[in-house]
């Protein structure tokens, strides 16, 4: 049952390969692209929100570190793109580990609101040095190829996805953070470490989200604090999350799609009305907060049946 | 005689001004039921959670197997064969039963598909195989408690600890609770358990703890400790009674 749900994505995945051999249109394929990190930065917030309990509000943060690694690598230092984007996973890796052990013992809003201070100051921080280039942001040297860019970010976002999908529903590892989750002390008693699981699941949540900054900033060309360190990126990958269903794989990549493929729509033909697309957004979170608790996919009938034998 | 399991030597828990045990030393040798029992308050479940690895002992100290564990993590003294219940039972409330006990399981098995075999023979131990794919929190009270037991079971202890694992249920359901604790010793486990239904203490300890404003007012068989002028006083108040 599990397995076949796999083989639906293996399938999927492929189909989403063929994607550029069909369209060709540029403008068309940038929206793929960035549908796909969409995806990524939702099933990276999930490992965090849905699997261990913890509303991480500086997501932005790891992304932003990512992108900046990875610029001033490219910029400042002359590296090959690939190696810098791999140090900036490792940068964002290495930002979870040393911000986890004092913001994981806190618990909900108080979690979210030290992880949103955090990111706050990184993003002032990066504002204010200069080999960040400071409110200017940074230029990088572009490399106009809209298919590199979609496989280098289907390929960052489908290694991700299987690693996640073998470690958080096959392997011990899934079903321990679900016990941190539900109940820390109890937790304990049964042999589990919760700061070392929250860790790792933070430092696994980061590093993906700072490949992507990484794979982003070079694809724009153009990074500056508000596009990559500001708010957005946190606040719209927690409503995909909470859209499609949280604490699954499934549900952040529904959530992504079904979101961005709004926003996109939204943009084209109503761009006029431009304040409403956050109120809506707004009222979809609290919608689906009241009446799709399991998100999206609580209502699809194969998954609403086994819900409902749960209850 | 055998060399004690668990030695609680002198523990005292203060609580900033708040003296919650105090000056507290009792053994527990292998296979021995023992009961702690004492009025509310008197500092049962603190010395829970001292002995279990929640609380370090502000005073004095707890060897187990001769080793001394005070201040050692839950989860490191889970690893070395302590298990235990909680009193008000928290269940891993949003998954199933099964995976309720396959996750204490991991500890001795760390592979998920032993971990999971292991998960199902305690399922049967404690007769929840049928429930084994409810959620947790759609167990009953009775339910609930033979889950608890279950995971603590699962961790495959040498010592347990249980607390108020009898409270709540209804006669029927006790007496199936006693029998499953006396299987477990049966098994070769030995047992610390706190609860307040003397029928049940008085029937399935070997020897009792009284604890009472946080000290030990007695210690001894059953039968003794409940003739125990001082454990009467406890329980019923004053000279007045």
């Amino acid at each position: 049952m599990r397995d076949r749900r796999l083989t639906r994505c293996v399938l999927a995945f492929a189909a989403t390969l063929l994607v550029p051999a069909v369209v060709h249109d540029t403008f068309l394929l940038r929206v793929f692209t960035e549908a796909v990190m969409w995806i990524g930065l939702a099933v990276t917030f999930d490992v965090l929100a849905g699997y261990t309990g913890y509303l991480n509000f500086g997501h932005s943060a790891f992304f932003g570190i990512g992108a900046y690694t990875t610029a001033i690598l490219m910029v400042r230092a002359g590296w090959h793109f690939a190696p810098a984007a791999a140090l900036g996973g490792a940068a964002a890796g290495l930002g979870a580990l040393i911000a986890g052990f004092p913001t994981l013992r806190l618990r909900g809003a108080y979690f979210a609101i030290a992880t949103w201070a955090l990111a706050r100051a990184i993003q002032e921080l990066v504002l204010m040095m200069d080999l960040t280039g400071g409110p200017d942001g940074m230029r990088l040297p572009a490399f106009l190829s809209p298919r590199f860019f979609y496989y280098v970010m289907l390929g960052v976002v489908g290694v991700t996805f299987f690693v996640y999908w073998f470690l958080l529903e096959r392997a011990p590892f899934g079903l321990k953070l679900k016990a941190v989750r539900e109940d820390e002390q109890g937790a304990k008693a049964l042999g589990l470490n919760p700061t070392m699981l929250k860790i790792q699941a933070f430092i696994l949540s980061a590093i993906p989200t700072g490949i992507i900054g990484g794979v982003f900033a070079y694809w724009v060309t153009f990074i500056d604090p508000a596009s990559t360190l500001g708010d957005l990126v946190s606040d719209q990958a927690l409503v995909m999350v909470v859209f499609g269903g949280m604490g699954t794989l499934i549900g952040p990549v529904i959530g992504a799609v079904l979101i961005f493929a709004f926003k996109t729509l939204f943009w084209a033909y109503l761009s006029d009305y431009e304040v409403l697309y956050l109120i809506i957004l707004g009222a979809v979170i609290a919608g689906s907060v009241v009446f799709l608790p399991d998100g999206v996919l609580g209502v699809l009938p194969q998954r609403r049946k086994e819900v409902r034998n749960l209850a | 005689m055998p060399e004690p399991i668990l030695v609680v030597d002198n523990v005292t828990k203060n609580f900033g001004g708040l003296t919650a045990v105090h000056e507290v030393s009792f053994q527990v040798r292998p296979k021995e039921i023992i009961g702690l029992i004492g009025p509310n308050g008197a500092g049962k479940t603190t010395l829970f959670n001292v002995i279990s690895g929640y609380y370090a002992p502000s005073r004095g100290k707890v060897l187990f197997h001769g080793k001394d564990i005070s201040g050692k993590t839950p989860y490191a003294l889970a690893g070395r064969g302590i298990g235990r219940t909680f009193q008000v039972v928290k269940p891993f409330a949003g998954l199933s039963v099964l995976e309720n006990v396959v996750i204490a399981s991991f500890l001795r098995h760390p592979k998920r598909a032993r971990a999971e075999e292991h998960a199902w023979k305690v399922l049967e131990f404690t007769e929840l195989t049928d429930r084994a794919h409810q959620s947790a929190a759609s167990l009953t009270l009775a339910g609930r408690k033979r889950l608890e037991i279950g995971k603590a079971l699962a961790l495959e202890p040498t010592f347990l600890l249980l607390d108020e694992v009898v409270a709540g249920l209804n006669p029927t359901e006790v007496d199936h609770t006693i029998e499953l604790i006396l299987k477990l010793r049966y098994q070769g486990i030995t047992i610390l358990i706190v609860e307040h239904i003397m029928r049940v203490i008085m029937r399935i300890s070997d020897r009792l703890v009284v604890l009472n404003f946080g000290e030990k007012i007695a210690e001894g068989p059953p039968a003794e400790v409940a003739t125990d002028p001082g454990v009467i006083e406890a329980y019923l108040g004053g000279g007045e009674a």
